[in-house]
Formats: structure tokens, C-alpha cells, sequence
């Protein structure tokens, strides 16, 4: 891996480990065995390390956000398919979490960023809503217009802000428990609309849960 | 009806796709240089303006190229999310199989015990004190124990 990659590397695991705010350049050259001077190289200051990651995040997530606007997951047998995406977009999300668990305070010192992190959210929003509509011309789902609006904003809203409501709660707790327990959160909105055939998917989500939690102690 | 929803959902999918184009990525990074630039420097434009499209062009390139690679990758990740599930699932199952097959080892280690202390019994009967044969017995205990109990006392009656 080239100094560069690996400077990005370094900084996003100690982000999200130990906190951005925490984290100065020569934590991360320390971290590294490299001199401050041959990270200054590479990179003026933090701010251009986390713009740089910014970038990378917000390329690989919108590229995953834009695969169910693009075409529909699923087809009338494969409804899951939307529930497992579902997963794909925590674990991205996961990798980048601080943004998520400081996010107030990176978004008011990054006002750059935060044009931008509004454009995810968009982004966010338009990809549940586009899932809601292939399962409703699927007829998994049946919800009015108002309704439909209503869940998709509150699915946005849960799963921008599920991991910093995950890490306030449990502190630091198994990646795979907080992703799981946020898609089963997030079908739980949609179940109420569901029939019976989909609600076997949710009782093996839930059933799942249990058993993690069982696991966990 | 299915018309009615049909509708609708070409009318999400174009709101959809709108946001996308109105919020996102390469497009509106595309016009915020474009303007800027075109504020800076209005003397020469032709230059300018060439340079603005090669870098558009360029931009939306990266940004298909990454479209079409995401689509595949997430294609790729569903599928891999769907083989863990179904692994988390099956291993409630594959947990109940594994206590069946334990049950059932246990059940033939009993048999055999059962088996070995039935052969001691009849190899040295007169040997053997009250004492420790009743401790295997103890050991042996559960189903089999009755049939040891009934043999024994089937021998002892001859």
C-alpha cells in the first residue's frame, strides 16, 4: 500500500476507534512509524485527511444508494433481497461511523462536508423510497401515498442516525449485533405493511437478534 | 388498477432519479466549478469553456465508472449478506441436529456400558462383592438400568 493509502488507512481506523476530535496528525503518524514531516508530505493537515475520506465515503455510498434507483433489486419471488441490501448499506456506513457518532460538530467545522452530507441524506431517502415502490408494484407492501412518505422519511431517519443512537446506548458493542438490530429496526417500520409471507423473514430477523444477544451475554 | 400503480411508480422513479441528479455527486460538483470558474475568468472562454467540458466529461466518466462497479459490488455484497443469514438461520437448526446426534452417542455409550457390565457379571459373578456392582449400576442408570435390573434378576433366579 502506497504512504498515501495507507495515511487515509490509519486515520479512519484511529476516527473511528478513538474518536476524530481525539486524533491529531502525530497520533496518526505515531500510529504509522512515521514521521509528522513525511505525513505533511502527503497531506497539509487533518482536514484534508478528512476530506479525503469524506470523498472516498460519499463515492462509495452513493454508488451503493444508487443501485436501487438504477433498477429494483428484486423480482416478485426475491423480496429479501431489499431486507439484505438493506445490510450492505449499514456495513458501508459502518466502516465510516465517526461522521455518524460526532456528526453535529464535523458537519459546523466542515461546512464543505456538510453540503454534502445533505446530498447523502437526499440520496438516502430517494433509495428507501424507491424500494418502497418496487415492493409496493410487488405487492409485498400496500401503503397509501401519504403514508409511503411518511415511512421513508422515518426510515431516513433511522438509518442515518442508528449508529449514534447504537453507540450512546451500548457503548462499544459486536459491529454485527449493532447492524443486524438496525435492519431489523428499520423493518420493523415496513412490517405493519407486510404480509404474511414477508412477516417469516422478520420472525428469522428477530429470532437471530435473540439468539446474538443470547450470545453476547 | 395495476395500471394506477404502474404510474405511479415510473413518476417515483423519475422523483427518484430527479434527487439523485439534483443532489448528488458529479453533476452538481460539475456546475459549482463551472460557475466559479466562469466568475473568475471572462476574457478568454474558449479555452475555458474547453477545459470546463473536458473536465465535466471527465467527471462523469468517474462517476459511471463507480455506478457501474458499485452495481456489480452490490449485487456481489446482497449475496454474501444472504449466505451469513441463512447461516445464522440454519444454525439454530444445525444446533438441534447437534444435540439429536449427541443424545444419540450418549444413548450408545449407555448401551455399551450396559453391555460390558452384563459380560463382568457373567465372567466373575462369584468374585464380585454386593458393594461394586451396585456403584455400576448407579452408573449405568436411565433407560437401561430396568433392563440390567430385569437380566440380573433374571440371572439370579436361575
Amino acid at each position: 500500500m502506497k504512504t498515501r493509502d495507507r495515511i487515509l488507512h490509519t486515520s479512519l481506523q484511529l476516527f473511528n476507534e478513538e474518536g476524530e476530535e481525539q486524533t491529531t496528525t502525530v497520533d496518526i503518524a505515531n500510529e504509522m512509524d512515521i514521521s509528522p514531516g513525511n505525513l505533511y508530505y502527503h497531506f497539509k493537515g487533518k482536514d484534508q485527511i478528512i476530506a479525503e475520506i469524506f470523498h472516498q465515503y460519499e463515492v462509495a455510498l452513493s454508488g451503493t444508494l444508487t443501485a436501487p434507483i438504477e433498477r429494483p433489486l428484486s423480482s416478485p419471488g426475491n423480496v429479501e433481497e431489499n431486507w439484505y441490501y438493506l445490510y450492505v448499506v449499514l456495513e458501508e456506513m459502518y466502516q465510516y461511523r465517526f461522521f455518524y457518532h460526532n456528526l453535529d460538530n464535523i458537519l459546523q467545522r466542515y461546512p464543505e462536508i456538510r453540503r454534502h452530507f445533505k446530498r447523502l441524506i437526499q440520496l438516502k431517502r430517494a433509495t428507501l423510497y424507491a424500494i418502497c415502490q418496487t415492493l409496493i408494484q410487488q405487492s409485498v407492501i400496500d401503503t397509501g401515498e401519504q403514508q409511503l412518505l411518511g415511512l421513508v422519511d422515518n426510515m431516513t431517519l433511522n438509518l442515518t442516525f442508528w449508529l449514534s443512537y447504537d453507540q450512546l446506548l451500548h457503548d462499544q458493542r459486536d459491529p454485527s449485533v449493532s447492524i443486524h438490530q438496525g435492519v431489523l429496526q428499520l423493518l420493523t417500520m415496513v412490517a405493519p405493511y407486510l404480509g404474511d409471507d414477508q412477516l417469516s423473514f422478520y420472525r428469522d430477523c428477530e429470532a437471530i437478534y435473540a439468539s446474538m444477544l443470547e450470545e453476547a451475554g | 388498477m395495476s395500471d394506477d400503480k404502474s404510474k405511479v411508480t415510473d413518476k417515483a422513479g423519475e422523483i427518484a432519479k430527479n434527487i439523485w441528479l439534483a443532489g448528488v455527486g458529479a453533476y452538481g460538483r460539475a456546475v459549482d466549478e463551472a460557475q466559479t470558474n466562469l466568475k473568475k475568468a471572462t476574457p478568454t472562454p474558449p479555452k475555458l469553456f474547453r477545459d470546463l467540458v473536458k473536465a465535466g466529461s471527465a467527471l462523469e466518466e468517474e462517476a459511471t465508472g463507480a455506478r457501474d462497479a458499485a452495481l456489480s459490488s452490490v449485487e456481489e455484497r446482497i449475496s454474501q449478506v444472504r449466505e451469513n443469514f441463512h447461516m445464522q438461520r440454519l444454525a439454530r437448526i444445525e444446533d438441534l441436529e447437534g444435540l439429536h446426534s449427541k443424545v444419540d452417542k450418549l444413548t450408545r455409550k449407555v448401551d455399551a456400558l450396559t453391555r460390558l457390565m452384563k459380560e463382568q457379571q457373567a465372567v466373575s459373578k462369584p468374585a464380585v462383592k454386593k458393594k461394586p456392582a451396585a456403584k455400576k449400576k448407579a452408573a449405568a442408570r436411565t433407560a437401561p438400568r430396568k433392563k440390567a435390573a430385569a437380566k440380573a434378576s433374571t440371572k439370579s433366579g436361575k
